[in-house]
């Protein structure tokens, strides 16, 4: 087929629907990472992931909805969580990450839950998204844009100088928190998209991307965005062109983008 | 005396971070437009004394007068920190791409713009002034991390005077500062004071220093005043 025969279908279309707005919004959390020092965090909520996947079967429901589930407490309480024990975030995540897949592997065992089911999140696909998916994608991506449009200053105070931003008052915490708690979503989205593993070709590396070319943080978003939305489109179409695994073809688009930057850098 | 004309009045001030106060008794008195240089050993308290004016620490005991008003519930410490500027110790570039212009119209968050007002023409007005009076204006468009340590400090006096402050903290702003740096630093202070009638309280670790920028001295040791040094 070729891809105006593909895009007749409606499954192709809503996987191309998705990837424009899956790789728009997710993409502009990628700084937030980058910023608040996340990168171990976002590890970890992919192992607790996991260990929801696999709480998830073991209790009769499907690893995905176990996985959410894991990664909206995840995200809700890490937060607050190294707040509250003045640790690093990055520590608090390592902490988890290891707890977490451990016990994921205890009840492997214990439940006689099959690894290689839950092991299944780990290639998500944009053909396998059903309606009510592309919904609570726009949501997510909905979300992300009305934050960053109401809270642009106050995010890019957070950035430049979170102690400052703290003592003139702004909520430095709860904006912080809120915006993990947006990146867990995201890498719920994610997972769906391309898979666990390839979560960052979606949220990280378009950011990368973007702020190596990038002088304010007004720039860094609207590149985020672009680059996001032409690995995740672009990513599928070439799937598509070129009959490959679509989670792969998006990665590495996004790859591709990043290496041409580091380039144009030079 | 009451303090009442007083810019800052601080009397029998305990305070500290935990078991142990840092500043123990502390009292002291700054007039209006006074430039006062503080003095002390590492660890004697300077720092702590300025969040303490601030109302940055957790508990503070005895009396602290901030512009005739006295600070001791949480709204009072946001009235103080809206007419304190602030320019903490050792301060960095921070990691996020940004221009001398944004960095320091964001000083003037929570002053005239905050989430759903934004940053109007005064604010503008406002920071092209300052970047003018601390000669910054010409890399206003300059990426912060960019700057060298000179200039950087001059971006931090700028993101506190843009707030139009009534009262100036300073802690130790010359560290980092080759003399030559040191030497524009002490010409901003005194075009700044020439400019504005502001309160100014630094931080200083070189008396002669000190001396050419304050109209009066004193030295912390162990969380109190121990001696006022007059400045000629
Ligand atoms: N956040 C904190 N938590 C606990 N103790 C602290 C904290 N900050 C400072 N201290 C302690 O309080 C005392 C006074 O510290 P402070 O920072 O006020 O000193 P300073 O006079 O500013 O010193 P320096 O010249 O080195 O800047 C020190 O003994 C220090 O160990
Ligand atoms: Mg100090």
């Amino acid at each position: 087929m070729s891809i105006g025969e593909y895009l007749q279908v409606p499954i192709f279309q809503r996987a191309l629907l998705a990837a424009l707005v899956a790789g728009g919004t997710v993409s502009l959390l990628g700084v937030v990472i980058v910023m608040l020092n996340l990168t171990t965090m976002r590890f970890a909520l992919m192992h607790m992931a996991l260990l929801g996947g696999a709480a998830g079967l073991a209790f009769g429901a499907s690893p995905l909805a176990g996985a959410t589930a894991a990664i909206v407490l995840g995200s809700l309480f890490l937060g607050p969580f190294s707040e509250r024990l003045r640790l690093d975030a990055g520590i608090t995540g390592a902490f988890f990450m290891t707890g977490s897949i451990a016990l994921a592997f205890v009840l492997f065992y214990k439940a006689g839950v099959p690894a290689l089911d839950v092991f299944g999140l780990f290639t998500g696909s944009l053909l396998s998204l059903s309606r009510d998916d592309l919904l609570a994608v726009a949501g997510l991506g909905a979300a992300i844009l009305l934050v960053y449009a109401c809270l642009f200053r106050e995010i890019q105070l957070v950035f430049y100088d979170p102690e400052q931003a703290e003592w003139l008052g702004v909520p430095a915490k709860r904006i912080k928190n809120a915006l993990l708690f947006l990146t867990g979503l995201s890498i719920g989205v994610a997972m769906k998209v391309v898979g666990a593993l390839l979560i960052d070709a979606l949220i990280l590396i378009p950011a990368m991307t973007a702020m190596r070319l990038s002088r304010s943080l007004l720039q860094i978003l609207v590149l985020s965005s672009f680059f996001g939305t032409a690995a995740a489109a672009g990513g599928l179409l070439i799937s598509m062109a070129l009959d490959m695994p679509s989670g792969a073809a998006i990665t590495l688009t996004g790859v591709c983008l990043l290496g041409l930057s580091v380039f144009i850098r030079r | 005396m009451d303090g009442g004309s007083c810019a800052l009045w601080l009397s029998g001030v305990r305070a500290g971070y935990g078991k142990a106060p840092v500043l123990n008794g502390l009292s002291l008195s700054v007039k209006k437009g006074e430039h006062l240089a503080i003095l002390g050993e590492n660890g004697a308290g300077k720092t702590t004394l300025f969040r303490a004016i601030l109302h940055l620490l957790p508990d503070i005991a005895g009396t602290i007068r901030v512009l005739g008003r006295d600070v001791k519930s949480r709204e009072d410490g946001a009235w103080v920190r809206s007419r304190v500027g602030y320019v903490p110790q050792g301060q960095g570039k921070g990691r996020l791409p940004i221009s001398v212009f944004e960095a320091v119209m964001l000083g003037r968050w929570g002053k005239s713009f905050s989430y759903f007002r934004r940053p109007g023409a005064r604010d503008r007005e406002l920071t092209a002034e300052i970047l003018d009076v601390v000669g910054l204006w010409d890399l206003r468009d300059k990426d912060c991390r960019a700057l060298s340590g000179g200039q950087t400090q001059r971006l931090h006096i700028a993101r506190a005077l843009v707030r139009e402050p009534q009262i100036l903290l300073l802690d130790e702003p010359t560290t980092y500062l080759d003399d030559a740096s040191r030497d524009v630093l002490a010409r901003l202070i005194d075009q700044v004071r020439k400019k504005w009638p502001l309160t100014m309280l630094m931080i200083i670790h070189d008396w002669q220093y000190a001396r050419r920028l304050a109209d009066r001295a004193v030295y912390l040791r162990r969380g109190r005043i121990e001696e006022c040094l007059e400045v000629v």
